[in-house]
């Protein structure tokens, strides 16, 4: 592996970084006058020259990007987007502490939605914006946007592509990975502008609240600019359900959406296994939710089932918004909303968590085992929607299903060793692996984050990489064998 | 272009990953799972699993929309199907590896010229525009090499007016010189120079060191006297033995006993032996496997004149060159697959080493033409191009002096073909509509040549 070729492309990924940087310093300077603009200038003048010219300086004979190099390439372009995207929280004096403005910009970019703020409002709308709009560029995701923007990298850009992807196969759409992450990225900002058209054009929201409400919920983030999160507009039904509805619409597949479109057929969304179980579970969930709190919360059906969808969905895509402090919320209804948390969005969705798919996998790998028990001739291979999942597959969906559970459990315990309660503890670390945002208890949807110690936050800021690049890609950096074979 | 390659084996892999590099829209046809993996692994292509004489596996593959097939899995049969289906569903232009030479027509008959073929099949009629068959195409290059004065591969261009040859640089005659102050008989342009693993555009102050590779361009009555300033002109052979009796190693045979040389053909299978000397007039074929000193000497094959190692395997075909060397043999000719291993078995002692991988790469490449290009040759491990091209009358280099176009680094004009005259290019020529140009181009440069050779 050659650390050279590494810090070369992450000096393009730096300044692509800066570069974004740009627009919130364009609101600071031409549209909310805040006075912010330094704490724009500054990371801006550090990352785009200096990372134009690690690429330029390194000369490296051209060749491919290797397995290796891919895997530390995405790694360090998070971290290093994370510790660039925390100097306007610093400068600005939002967040006075470097630690907690990393574990504010990591949860931007992870599309967490975890925040350390104590009361949202008074700062500088720039900073704001760059909070919520950090998280947009993170729902795609970094290195995609990357490989989008320069295709000169070959089977490299699969290779970056595939670390990065959410899922257990990400899929080519296209021939060329390039035309892949333009494709995604393409759907996306559509996706984006047809729910900020619809808030601001139609239910006539303010600009600034219509875009970042917009940059929350397509990357299934979770950050807002109101104290209480989307508690303002509980009133206003059409505005829930435009959010409630593209949360959904973020959660699933985004390759579904590719092949319904260019095979004009519906059937390739509807009929789709993980498609499937994800509306199904959504109703599932939603429908007991709202019993739940029309039985032990004393709502009525119509208040019970607007909250109830609108939190399901906010959670099952691992968004974070909340209309109501679910936290108070009877004790069915809590515990399904942290196994939602676990269970996640779809794979090749912009959302996090296990991902449905994977959940129906494993359940079907008990199961086997459970038949194996009495017959143990029995032929069965492992069949999603008619078509056969090749055993190394399942190994490895097995496999990052019990990683998933190992970061559960481990997490658990370590913020319990830091003097956590269980049930905030717990709720935590899924919220923190799972990108959701908002736990229970002390980090309840109205809670924050900020009296974690700051080792709590780094562990948790860690978590939200591993739970966003999936494992494997991070988990590959800290193996033994990865660095004594380089 | 958007091509779809069916067949992942070692042409298919490496077609797809020669025409990814030209950043083409590729997608792979393969029927085996772990293969398709490994295209998926290695390339940035689409991959489509599936066999590709169904109908709805090409469907899948977008063929309909397709600018080229290329079918190369290992059966003829299915290749020849799926460009004959490729074609109904609305595939431009179809090549099908074809490796027997009853259905290619690539037999060689008898007589003077390597090139006369007789037609067996009409492949239009089957929907394929263009046969290739890598075996017996290395089989007439190896015979071409083998017959002419220097050891050197060649290709040709504007029907044969102007050559491509390659020359290692070995005599002191141009070792340590700059390009400029080497005295060369004739005209001619030094268009590429490999320097180990890098390609130039060389200039006159170009310095030469010992084994670079030169690629001169030169008209063709002219080539064999340029040559002579390289190395020293050869006779042709006239004992040649052959190792390996596959199917390039037989046509060799074949080609070069009709042209009254002696030919001893060594092969390990007894069965194949019989079946080869059957067929085979005057040659002597022995049996045999391993390319030992006791086998090279007890059969004389210290005194031929020529060494020819085809087997199937490649490591032992560059073993056996090394060891006719060894025993005194002065030309020695190495059949590789991976093109990669060329330069590897060249620097170990082995005179020409060819890949009928690369013959067939470049046949694909004649039929993937530059703008307004006629026919094109791969140079080295395929980082460069020589192109020929047809100035039309609205073409930006038409009327034009050399030196007041905006030329690209990476390109070289080689030669001029006016009518029959061959030109050696300097800045104040004028380049005429009608006029063919043979060009050099590094593959990054090649979009910016072809746009001059486009109208404004």
């Amino acid at each position: 592996m050659s650390i050279r070729i590494v810090l070369k492309y992450l000096g393009l990924v730096l300044a692509i970084v800066g570069a974004l940087l740009s627009f919130p310093l364009f609101w600071s300077v031409a549209i909310a006058h805040d006075g912010a603009h330094f704490s724009f200038i500054i990371p801006i003048v550090i990352a785009l020259p200096g990372g134009l010219a690690l690429f330029r300086l390194i000369s490296q004979k051209e060749r491919s990007i290797s397995r290796r190099e891919g895997l530390a390439l995405v790694t360090c372009a998070w971290l290093a987007g994370s510790l660039v995207g925390a100097l306007p929280y610093v400068i600005s004096g939002t967040l006075p502490s470097y630690v907690d403005a990393f574990f504010e910009t990591m949860s931007g970019f992870t599309t967490t939605g975890a925040t350390v703020l104590t009361s949202i409002g008074h700062q500088p709308p720039s900073i704001l914006l760059w909070r919520n709009f950090s998280q947009w560029i993170g729902g795609m995701g970094i290195i995609t946007f990357f490989v989008a923007l320069f295709p000169m990298l070959g089977i490299g850009a699969a290779r970056l592509f595939e670390a990065e992807m959410p899922g257990p196969q990400p899929e080519r759409l296209r021939a060329r990975v390039a035309d892949t992450a333009r494709a995604l990225w393409l759907l996306y900002v559509g996706f984006s502008l047809v729910e900020f058209l619809l808030l601001w054009a139609v239910a006539g929201m303010p600009f600034y609240d219509a875009m970042n409400i917009m940059f929350g919920t397509m990357p299934t983030g979770g950050f807002l600019h109101l104290s209480e999160s989307l508690g303002a507009y509980v009133d206003n039904p059409f505005v829930t359900t435009v959010v409630t509805v593209f949360m959904l619409a973020a959660g699933v597949n985004f390759a579904l959406y590719f092949y319904a479109i260019r095979r004009r057929r519906l059937g390739t969304l509807v009929g789709n296994p993980e498609f499937r179980l994800y509306v199904g579970i959504f109703a599932v969930s939603a429908g007991a939710v709202t019993l739940d709190l029309v039985r032990r919360a004393g709502m009525s059906v119509g208040e019970a089932l607007q909250h109830a969808t609108f939190q399901v969905a906010s959670i099952q895509t691992t968004t974070g918004f909340a209309t109501a402090d679910f936290d108070l919320w009877p004790s069915l209804s809590r515990g399904l909303l942290v196994v939602l948390m676990v269970i996640g969005a779809s794979a090749g969705s912009t959302g996090g968590g296990l991902k449905v798919v994977r959940l129906l996998v494993v359940f079907k790998y008990a199961f086997r085992q459970v038949v194996a028990a009495f017959s143990p001739r029995s032929v069965m291979p492992m069949k999603i929607g008619g078509e056969t999942v090749a055993e190394q597959t399942v190994s490895a969906i097995a496999g990052l299903a019990l990683l998933y559970a190992l970061a559960l459990v481990g997490g658990f315990l370590f913020m319990s060793a830091l003097g956590l309660d269980a049930v905030t503890a717990f709720s935590a670390v899924a919220a923190t692996v799972g990108n959701v945002g908002p736990g229970l208890g002390a980090v309840g949807p109205v809670q924050h984050y900020a009296f974690i110690p700051g080792v709590g936050k780094i562990a948790l800021s860690f978590l939200m990489l591993v739970g966003r690049l999936e494992f494997v890609t991070v988990m590959a950096l800290v193996s033994w064998s990865f660095w004594r074979w380089r | 272009m958007y091509i779809v390659v069916v067949g992942a084996g070692a042409t298919g892999l490496y077609v797809a990953s020669l025409l990814a590099r030209e950043k083409q829209e590729i997608v792979v046809i393969e029927q085996d799972e772990e293969a398709a993996e490994q295209v998926r692994r290695t390339l940035d292509v689409g991959v489509v699993v599936g066999n590709a004489a169904i109908p709805r596996v090409l469907w899948e593959a977008e063929v309909q929309r397709a600018d080229l097939l290329v079918a190369v899995t290992g059966t003829d049969e299915v290749n020849m199907i799926t460009c004959f289906m490729a074609k109904e569903l609305g595939a431009k232009k179809t090549i099908a590896r074809v490796r027997n030479p009853e259905y290619s027509g690539y037999l060689l008959v008898g007589g003077k010229s390597p090139y006369a073929t007789r037609k067996v099949v009409r492949p239009r009629s089957l929907g394929v525009d263009l046969f290739v068959n890598p075996e017996i195409e290395a089989a007439r290059e190896i015979v071409s090499i083998l017959s002419g004065l220097y050891v050197t591969p060649m290709e040709e261009f504007a029907d044969g007016r102007v050559q491509l040859r390659e020359f290692k640089a070995e005599s002191a005659a141009v070792v340590g010189k700059r390009l400029a102050d080497i005295p060369f008989p004739r005209p001619c342009v030094v268009v590429m120079l490999e320097h180990g693993e890098e390609m130039i555009v060389p200039s006159g102050d170009e310095k030469v060191q010992k084994g670079d590779r030169l690629y001169l361009v030169a008209a063709r009555k002219d080539m064999d006297q340029l040559g002579a300033i390289f190395e020293v002109p050869r006779r042709s052979p006239r004992t040649v033995v052959v190792f390996g009796g596959g199917t390039i190693g037989f046509h060799v045979a074949e080609a070069l006993e009709k042209r009254g040389v002696q030919v001893k053909l060594i092969e390990k299978s007894a069965a194949r032996s019989q079946e080869i000397s059957s067929k085979l007039k005057r040659a002597v074929v022995i049996q045999g496997g391993r390319p030992d000193r006791d086998l090279l000497e007890d059969e004389g094959v210290a005194h031929s004149d020529a060494f020819v190692a085809a087997t199937g395997d490649e490591s032992l075909n560059i073993l056996a060159g090394l060891v006719a060397k060894d025993v005194g043999v002065s030309r020695n000719i190495v059949v590789v697959d991976e093109p990669e291993y060329i330069a590897l078995a060249e620097a170990v002692g082995v005179d020409v080493a060819m890949s009928p991988l690369l013959i067939c790469g470049s046949r694909i490449a004649h039929y993937i033409l530059h703008g307004g290009a006629v026919s094109v040759a791969l140079l080295g491990k395929e980082d460069a191009q020589v192109i020929e091209f047809l100035a039309g009358a609205n073409a930006r280099v038409s009327k034009h002096a050399i030196g007041e176009l905006e030329w690209p680094k990476g390109a070289i004009i080689g030669a001029i073909v006016r009518g029959d005259a061959v030109m050696a290019p300097t800045d104040a020529t004028t380049i005429e509509p009608g006029d063919t140009v043979i060009v050099a181009a590094l593959l990054d440069e090649i979009p910016n040549v072809e746009r001059l050779f486009k109208a404004p």
